[in-house]
């Protein structure tokens, strides 16, 4: 990408006030990004931590910067991104201008991206490696619902998308608050290999111990390295099955790339300047 | 030219300030040094030089619990930061502290604008919404509890610049005067600092007044 010296670029996340490892993968996109040099200024925001996204609001205060690229780290569309980013930073819809004349661009987020398929897959192939795939069943797990949470419909979205190709043996997406649940897996698939992908932005509290548990994988330990090392202890052996448990799919580097992408896609894009929602005027009314 | 925050930093290091929250800061010939104020002098601190390191240092407290205000009185010991210069002091502080700088240059400039706690409360959406129903009385309790500098639960380092309503009453009466003046030291130490500055409620405090409505 070319050097964009007259943008800063702010990444927006969740964090948590409980995970210390929810906010690792904006961080670390962030750096990544940082090094290549390609902004004059590379931040984030987090909803649930600091900064926050009203913190943010008082960032890139220089007359160098001209605009400012906000790239939601959320893994679908959904509540945050159409209620709680633009109502905490006060954007008034994809293209907002402040009263210093500096441009906010509100880019999509990046689970929207086409490219997040193959990072699926290549998961899914790392998790396993070596595993015919026309022996195995990939699962793509998600949360399921909670306010307006278009997670569940992203999940379907790639599970289409990725049983088109005709891989694997079977595609399925499952969730931990409703149908088909993660814990009837072993229902839901049939071959002897399972690979399971959280289809979530960062590793946490679901992804070392929620599904584990709706999985049957047993915990090593109480500790947080005993935590993490759910991932590295694949295959599981349960119900005469195969079971390899991959993390997070947002922990991958190349989301940092996914991130530039979707600045690259805003600028490209023909704008409806439209507001997002119903509820971004609501917020301001 | 440097960005406007590390010209805002250098200028309160240069005139006098010795620290930022619980953060010693050291200038030698353009170079900084950082550990926590209470190690100051002390021999064996593990030398970090990296501005990321700050990450990992603010992530646990001393009895390694993960701490979602880093603006708490719970900053961890034992470590000194060796930084380079101001734009790496910039980057590190903004990991300890993380938005405070930026609230600071806005402050400087008159363009810090806090927002009242009952307007934070209305804005809220979703679970969150509950939380404007809490009363002043449980409001002025619970900030005096949470934001409280010293022996609050967690606590807080910021100075408060927020009233409570659109009558610019102070959200608690609980707290020293002092809680809501900058520039002060929080840490009751009277020193010269640079401050840590709370425009508005943040999410953890909301999420506590949410809480507070629903256990009623």
């Amino acid at each position: 990408m070319p050097a964009r010296l007259d943008a800063a670029l702010l990444i927006a996340g969740h964090g948590s006030t409980v995970n210390p490892d929810s906010s690792a993968p904006s961080l670390a996109q962030a750096q990544a990004i940082r090094e290549q040099e390609i902004f004059r200024e590379v931040a984030c925001c987090f909803w649930k931590e600091e900064p926050s996204f009203r913190d943010a609001r008082l960032f890139f205060d220089g007359p160098e910067i001209r605009a400012v690229f906000v790239v939601p780290n959320f893994i679908s569309e959904g509540y945050f991104t159409q209620t709680v980013i633009p109502r905490e930073l006060e954007l008034a819809g994809r293209l907002t201008t402040r009263p210093n004349g500096q441009l906010w661009k509100y880019c999509a987020p990046v689970g929207n991206h086409s490219a997040v398929t193959d990072l699926l897959l290549q998961r899914a192939r790392e998790i396993a490696p070596g595993v015919p795939k026309s022996e195995t069943s990939l699962l793509i797990v998600g949360h399921g619902t909670s306010l307006n949470d278009q997670s569940a419909v992203a999940a379907k979205r790639e599970v289409e998308k990725i049983a088109a190709l005709g891989r694997y043996a079977s595609v399925q997406s499952a969730y931990m608050e409703e149908p088909p649940l993660i814990a009837d897996w072993v229902s839901l698939t049939t071959a002897p290999n399972v690979v399971v992908v959280p289809f979530f932005i960062s590793d946490g509290l679901h992804s070392y111990e929620d599904i584990p548990g709706l999985l049957g994988i047993e915990r090593e330990g109480d500790t947080a390295a005993g935590a993490r090392a759910i991932f590295q202890r694949s295959p599981h052996r349960l119900h005469d099955r195969n079971l390899y448990y991959a993390s997070a799919l947002g922990t991958a580097p190349e989301f940092a790339r996914i991130i530039l992408e979707q600045v690259a896609a805003f600028d490209e894009a023909a704008l409806d300047l439209a507001p997002i929602a119903e509820t971004v005027i609501s917020a301001h009314s | 030219m440097p960005p406007p925050i590390e010209r805002v930093l250098s200028d309160w290091i240069a005139s006098g300030a010795r620290g930022i929250g619980q953060i010693l800061i050291a200038e030698r010939e353009g170079e900084f040094t950082l550990c926590h104020r209470d190690d100051e002098g002390r021999d064996g601190l593990a030398a970090r030089n990296s501005p990321n390191d700050a990450v990992e240092i603010a992530k646990f407290d001393e009895e390694g619990n993960y701490r979602p205000l880093k603006t708490a009185p719970n900053l961890r010991r034992g470590w000194c930061l060796e930084l380079p210069d101001i734009s790496a002091l910039r980057e590190a502080l903004d990991f300890f502290y993380p938005g405070r700088l930026a609230a600071l240059l806005a402050w400087e400039r008159n363009r810090l604008h806090p927002t009242p706690l009952r307007e934070t409360l209305r804005r809220q959406t979703g679970m969150y919404r509950v939380a404007a129903h809490v009363t002043d009385g449980e409001a002025d309790a619970l900030v005096s509890r949470f934001c409280r500098s010293q022996g609050g639960a967690p606590g807080c380092l910021r100075t408060i610049l927020w009233a409570r309503d659109e009558t610019k009453a102070r959200p608690s009466t609980r707290l020293p005067l002092d809680k809501f003046i900058a520039p002060g030291d929080q840490t009751g130490r009277g020193e010269q600092v640079i401050p840590l500055l709370c425009q508005e409620a943040c999410n953890l405090l909301v999420a506590e007044a949410q809480r507070v409505v629903k256990a009623e």
